[in-house]
C-alpha cells in the first residue's frame, strides 16, 4: 500500500512536470510561429498599436512574475541564512547557481538578438533600392504633375476662346462644336467639355482613344473646380482601359460679378494603361515602402517585445524549473539536517516526511529506517536500563543481605578483587586474624599478611589453584589457632579468575574437643586394654589361691602356668604403657636439612619384598630441592603409612611413595591398591587407638598427623583411582 | 531597491507622452439641447504625423471630449464622454486624401482634399459638433466640458509604447439652460 502511493505520487509529480514543459511547449511554438509570420503579416497588424500595448503589458506582467519570484524567493533564502536556518546555505548556493546558469545564458541571448534585430531592421531601410524608388515615385508623380498642367493650361485657353462665343445662343452651338474640335485636334486631348455651372453645355472627344461614353465628372468635381477655380481628377474609365486625367477649370464669360453661373473647361488626356498601371504600382510600392519607414519604431518595438516576452517566458521558466530544482534538492537536505538535529536532541519519534524519487530518496528512506532502528535500541535500552536498575537494587539487597549474613557468620570470609586487593573481610576473619579493617582492606595478602605467621594465608592464595582447602596453623597474640583455609577462585563465563574468596574456619576449639574426645576415647580403650590383661591375672590369681587352699598337689604346676599366664599379661601391659608414652613423650620436631630422596628410597627399601606378590615403589622427583624437617619423624611416618599400606594390599598388588614439590608446598604420598578405606571410618582415622585391624596399639595413624600438624603441614586420605587408598602429606618448603 | 521601484514606476506609468500639440479656441456653445464644441488643434502636424500620412497609413487623431459636473469632489464630476475619431487616408495614386469623422464609432462626415493645408485644415479644426446631449440634466447644474487630443503612439527606448495626448483644456463653466 505504501508503495503504490508513493507511486501515484511521483506519477503525480510527473504529470505535472510533462503539463509544465507541455504548455512551455506550446508557448514557445505559438511564439516561434509568430516571430516566422510577422514577416509576411501586414505592417499595419504587426505594428498595430493595440498589439503593441498588449505586448508591452503582457511583458510588465511577466516583468513583475519574473521580479516577484526571484525576489521572494532571495527574500525568504536571505531571511534563512540571518535566521541560521540549517541548510540555507547550502541551498543559497545552489538556488543561485542553478538561476544564474539560467539567467545569465538567456540574458546574453536577448542582448545578442536584439542587436542583431535592431541591425536588421536598419539594414531593411538602407538597401539601395529606397533612392530607386523614391526617384521613381518623383518621375511617376511628375507625368501627373505635368499632364495636370497641361490639362489645366489646355482648358485655360479653351476658356478664353469660348469668350467668343455665347453660349446662349443655339446658332453658336455648330461653330462652337467645329472650334471645339479644332482645339481638341490642336492640344492632343482625348476630352474637352463645357458645363455652365454644373450643366452640360458640349463636349467632344478623341475618337481615337476609344471612349464609347462621355466621360461625366460629376457634380462633386464641377463643384470643386467652381469654388476652387480649377480642380483636378483622375480616374479609369468603364469603356476603355487606362487612365483618364481630367483638369477642369472654371471661370466667367461675361463681366465679372455677373449673375450668369462660371464657365467650367474640362480637359481630359487618356494616359495609356501600360503606363498607367506602372505609375501606379510605382505610387504603392514606394507607398509601401514610406509606410515601412515610418512603422520601423513600431516593427521594431514590436519584435523587442515579442523577444522579450520569450525571453522572460524562457526567464520565467529557466527560473521555476532552477527553483524546483533547487528545492527538489535542498528541501530534503533541509528536511535532513532538520531532522538530524532534532534527533540529536533526542526526539528519535521525528520522522523526515519528504517526496523524492531519486537518491535523496533512498537517503530519506535510509534516515528513517536508521532513525526507526534507533528507537527501537533506544526503547529497548531504556528497558535494559530499567531492569538492569531493578537488577542493581536487587543486587544491593542481596549484597546488604549477603554482607549482613557474612557479618553473622561464625566463618572469616575475605574477598580478593581481580587486581588481587583484599576487597570485603568480614568481623569473624577480623576476629580470628585479630586485625583492624583498616589493616586490611584495600591491600594486597602480602601487605596485610606480612608477618610469618598470616603469611601462610598469603602464601595460600598466591596458589594459582581453582580450589584449594587446608588446614592452617599460625601462633597469633601467644595461641595457636588452627584454621581450615578454603579458597576458591571466582570466574566469569570465558574462565578468566575475578577475584579470589578465603573462607577461614576456627578449628581450634573443634580440634581440642575432638583431642578431648579422643583422650576419652583412649582412656577407655586403655581401660580396656588394662582390662584385658588383669582379668587372666586376676584368673591365675585367683586360681593358685585356690589350688594353695585346696592344697592341690597340682599346686606347683598351677604355679608355672599362672605365673607365665601373669607375667606375659604384664609384659603386654608393659608394652602397652611403652607405647602410650611413647605417643605421649613424642618431641618437638627438629627440623634440619635432610636429603629426602634418600630418606623415601631408604625407607621404601625395609618394605621391598616385604609381602609376596606385593610391589612397594619410589617415585621421588630427582629435582626435589634440599628441605628442612625432622628426618627421624618423618622417617617414622613414612614406616607408619607403609606399614598399614602392605597390610591393606593383597597379592598381586602395588604400594608406591612419591615425593614432589606441588605449589610451593613438598607433596609426599604413598598409594596403595588394597581394600581402601570406607568414608565413615575417614574422620576417625587419625584418633588415637582408632584401629581398622582389631589388633595393635591404634596410635599408628595418630601418631603420623601428629608429626604432620608439628611440621606444620596437613594429611589427607582419598580413594585412589582405580582400587586403593592414597595418603596425602603437604609439607611447606621452608 | 529604490531603483527597482523606480523603474516598475516607469514601466507602468509611462503609457502616456505629451505631445508639442495643444488645443485652442475651444469653446463649447449650447444650441437647445446639444453641447457644440469648437476647437483648433495646433501644431499638430509634426514630422511623423506628415510622413505617417504621406506614406498612406490610416492615421487618426482622437479628440476626447468629457462632459463634467461643477463640483470640488473629483470622483462624481464626470458626466458623459465622447471621443471623435478623425481619420485620414492618403491615395498616392490619385493624390487625394480622405477625411473621415466618426463620434463614438458613427461616421459623421466624409471629406476628400487634395493638399496638405486642406487636409490639416480638416483634421485640426473642429466647429460646432454636437459632442454631448443635455437632455436629463439638472438645469441648476453647472458644467463644463473638457477635451483632449490623442495623436497616436510612438515608442521610447525603442520599445515601450506610449500614447502622444496633448494636455486637457476646459471649456468655460456654463449652466444648463432651461427647455424652450
Amino acid at each position: 500500500m505504501d508503495l503504490i502511493d508513493r507511486l501515484l505520487r511521483h506519477r503525480k509529480n510527473h504529470r505535472l512536470i510533462l503539463g509544465g514543459l507541455a504548455l512551455l511547449l506550446c508557448v514557445f511554438t505559438a511564439l516561434f510561429y509568430l516571430v516566422q509570420r510577422s514577416r509576411e503579416l501586414p505592417a499595419a497588424l504587426v505594428t498595430n498599436r493595440v498589439l503593441l500595448f498588449v505586448l508591452w503589458y503582457v511583458n510588465v506582467v511577466l516583468i513583475l512574475v519574473v521580479t516577484f519570484v526571484l525576489l521572494r524567493n532571495l527574500f525568504k533564502l536571505l531571511l534563512e541564512r540571518r535566521h541560521r536556518v540549517l541548510g540555507s546555505t547550502f541551498k543559497f548556493k545552489l538556488v543561485a547557481t542553478y538561476v544564474g546558469l539560467s539567467l545569465i545564458p538567456v540574458l546574453v541571448l536577448f542582448i545578442l538578438a536584439t542587436g542583431l534585430l535592431q541591425g536588421s531592421i536598419e539594414r531593411w531601410f538602407n538597401t539601395p533600392a529606397a533612392p530607386v524608388l523614391e526617384r521613381g515615385n518623383a518621375v511617376a508623380q511628375a507625368l501627373y504633375d505635368q499632364i495636370e498642367r497641361t490639362n489645366v493650361a489646355d482648358a485655360s485657353r479653351v476658356l478664353r476662346e469660348l469668350r467668343a462665343f455665347d453660349l446662349r445662343e443655339a446658332q453658336e452651338r455648330p461653330r462652337l462644336a467645329r472650334r471645339l474640335q479644332d482645339l481638341l485636334a490642336e492640344m492632343e486631348l482625348d476630352l474637352l467639355a463645357v458645363y455652365e455651372g454644373t450643366d452640360f453645355v458640349h463636349a467632344v472627344v478623341n475618337p481615337q482613344s476609344g471612349l464609347a461614353d462621355l466621360p461625366e465628372p460629376g457634380r462633386t468635381f464641377l463643384t470643386q473646380a467652381m469654388d476652387e477655380g480649377r480642380a483636378f481628377t483622375a480616374y479609369e474609365p468603364s469603356s476603355v482601359p487606362g487612365r483618364l486625367m481630367i483638369a477642369a477649370v472654371a471661370g466667367t464669360l461675361g463681366e465679372v460679378g455677373g449673375e450668369e453661373p462660371p464657365v467650367v473647361v474640362v480637359a481630359g488626356t487618356l494616359l495609356d494603361p501600360v503606363l498607367a498601371e506602372q505609375r501606379e504600382r510605382l505610387v504603392q510600392e514606394f507607398q509601401a515602402y514610406r509606410q515601412l519607414v515610418v512603422q520601423k519604431d513600431d516593427l521594431r518595438a514590436s519584435h523587442l517585445l515579442l523577444f522579450l516576452m520569450m525571453t522572460l517566458v524562457i526567464l520565467l521558466a529557466s527560473s521555476w524549473v532552477g527553483l524546483y530544482l533547487a528545492r527538489q534538492v535542498t528541501v530534503p537536505i533541509q528536511a535532513l539536517a532538520e531532522g538530524t538535529r532534532l534527533i540529536s536532541g533526542g526526539d528519535l519519534s521525528h520522522r523526515v516526511e519528504v517526496e523524492a524519487d531519486d537518491e535523496l530518496g533512498v537517503l530519506v528512506d535510509s534516515f528513517n529506517r536508521m532513525t526507526q532502528e534507533l528507537q527501537t535500541n533506544k526503547e529497548l535500552l531504556e528497558r535494559g536500563n530499567r531492569d538492569l536498575v531493578a537488577s542493581n537494587q536487587r543486587l544491593a539487597e542481596e549484597r546488604a543481605r549477603i554482607a549482613a549474613v557474612l557479618e553473622n557468620v561464625a566463618a572469616g570470609v575475605i574477598s580478593l578483587d581481580a587486581r588481587g586487593r583484599i576487597f570485603t573481610c568480614n568481623n569473624a576473619a577480623l576476629h580470628m586474624l585479630r586485625q583492624r579493617e583498616d589493616e586490611v582492606i584495600g591491600k594486597t595478602p602480602e601487605e596485610a599478611w606480612g608477618d610469618p605467621e598470616r603469611a601462610r594465608l598469603a602464601a595460600l592464595l598466591r596458589e594459582d589453584d581453582g580450589r584449594i582447602s587446608r588446614e592452617v596453623h599460625m601462633l597469633l597474640g601467644g595461641d595457636w589457632k588452627t584454621f581450615e583455609a578454603k579458597v576458591t577462585a571466582l570466574r566469569d563465563l570465558s574462565g578468566v579468575v575475578q577475584g579470589r574468596v578465603l573462607v577461614l574456619e576456627d578449628l581450634t576449639e573443634l580440634i581440642k574437643a575432638q583431642q578431648l574426645a579422643a583422650w576419652n576415647e583412649a582412656a577407655r580403650r586403655i581401660a580396656h586394654e588394662i582390662k584385658n590383661p588383669l582379668t587372666p591375672i586376676r584368673l591365675s590369681a585367683e586360681r593358685l589361691l585356690r589350688k594353695h587352699q585346696q592344697r592341690d598337689p597340682g599346686l606347683g604346676q598351677a604355679i608355672e602356668n599362672g605365673v607365665d599366664v601373669i607375667v606375659r599379661e604384664v609384659l603386654n601391659l608393659q608394652e602397652m604403657v611403652d607405647e602410650f608414652s611413647r605417643y605421649a613423650r613424642m618431641p618437638r620436631p627438629r627440623p634440619t636439612q635432610i636429603d629426602l630422596p634418600r630418606l623415601v628410597h631408604e625407607t621404601v627399601n625395609l618394605y621391598r619384598n616385604l609381602k609376596p606378590g606385593v610391589a612397594v615403589d619410589s617415585e621421588v622427583d630427582g629435582g626435589l630441592p634440599p628441605v628442612r624437617l625432622d628426618g627421624e619423624q618423618i622417617r617414622r611416618a613414612l614406616i607408619n603409612l607403609l606399614d598399614n599400606a602392605v597390610e591393606a594390599t593383597e597379592a598381586p598388588g602395588r604400594v608406591t611413595v612419591s615425593a614432589q614439590p606441588v605449589n610451593g608446598h613438598l607433596e609426599i604420598q604413598v598409594a596403595d591398591t588394597g581394600r581402601g578405606i570406607p568414608p565413615e571410618w575417614r574422620e576417625k582415622l587419625f584418633l588415637p587407638y582408632f584401629s581398622t585391624k582389631g589388633r595393635g596399639t591404634g596410635l599408628g595413624l595418630a601418631i603420623v598427623h601428629r608429626i604432620v600438624t608439628d611440621h606444620h603441614g596437613s594429611i589427607r586420605v582419598e580413594d585412589n583411582v582405580p582400587k586403593g587408598t592414597v595418603f596425602t602429606v603437604e609439607l611447606p618448603l621452608e | 531597491m529604490k531603483a527597482i521601484l523606480a523603474l516598475l514606476g516607469f514601466l507602468l506609468l509611462a503609457s502616456e507622452a505629451r505631445a508639442d500639440a495643444k488645443i485652442s479656441e475651444f469653446k463649447v456653445d449650447v444650441d437647445g439641447n446639444r453641447a457644440l464644441a469648437s476647437l483648433v488643434l495646433r501644431d499638430a502636424f509634426d514630422h511623423r504625423l506628415s510622413e505617417r500620412i504621406d506614406s498612406g497609413l490610416l492615421t487618426s487623431i482622437l479628440y476626447h471630449f468629457e462632459l463634467h459636473r461643477d463640483r470640488k469632489r473629483w470622483w462624481d464630476r464626470r458626466l458623459r464622454k465622447a471621443t471623435l475619431e478623425v481619420t485620414a487616408l492618403h491615395d498616392a495614386v490619385s493624390r487625394e486624401y480622405t477625411v473621415h469623422y466618426k463620434l463614438d464609432g458613427k461616421l459623421v462626415e466624409s471629406r476628400t482634399v487634395r493638399d496638405r493645408r486642406s487636409l490639416e485644415e480638416a483634421m485640426t479644426r473642429i466647429e460646432q459638433l454636437p459632442v454631448f446631449s443635455l437632455d436629463g440634466l439638472p438645469r441648476s447644474w453647472r458644467v463644463l466640458v473638457k477635451a483632449q487630443a490623442e495623436l497616436g503612439s510612438r515608442t521610447i527606448l525603442s520599445l515601450i509604447p506610449v500614447a502622444i495626448t496633448t494636455d486637457w483644456k476646459e471649456s468655460r463653466k456654463f449652466r444648463i439652460p432651461p427647455p424652450s
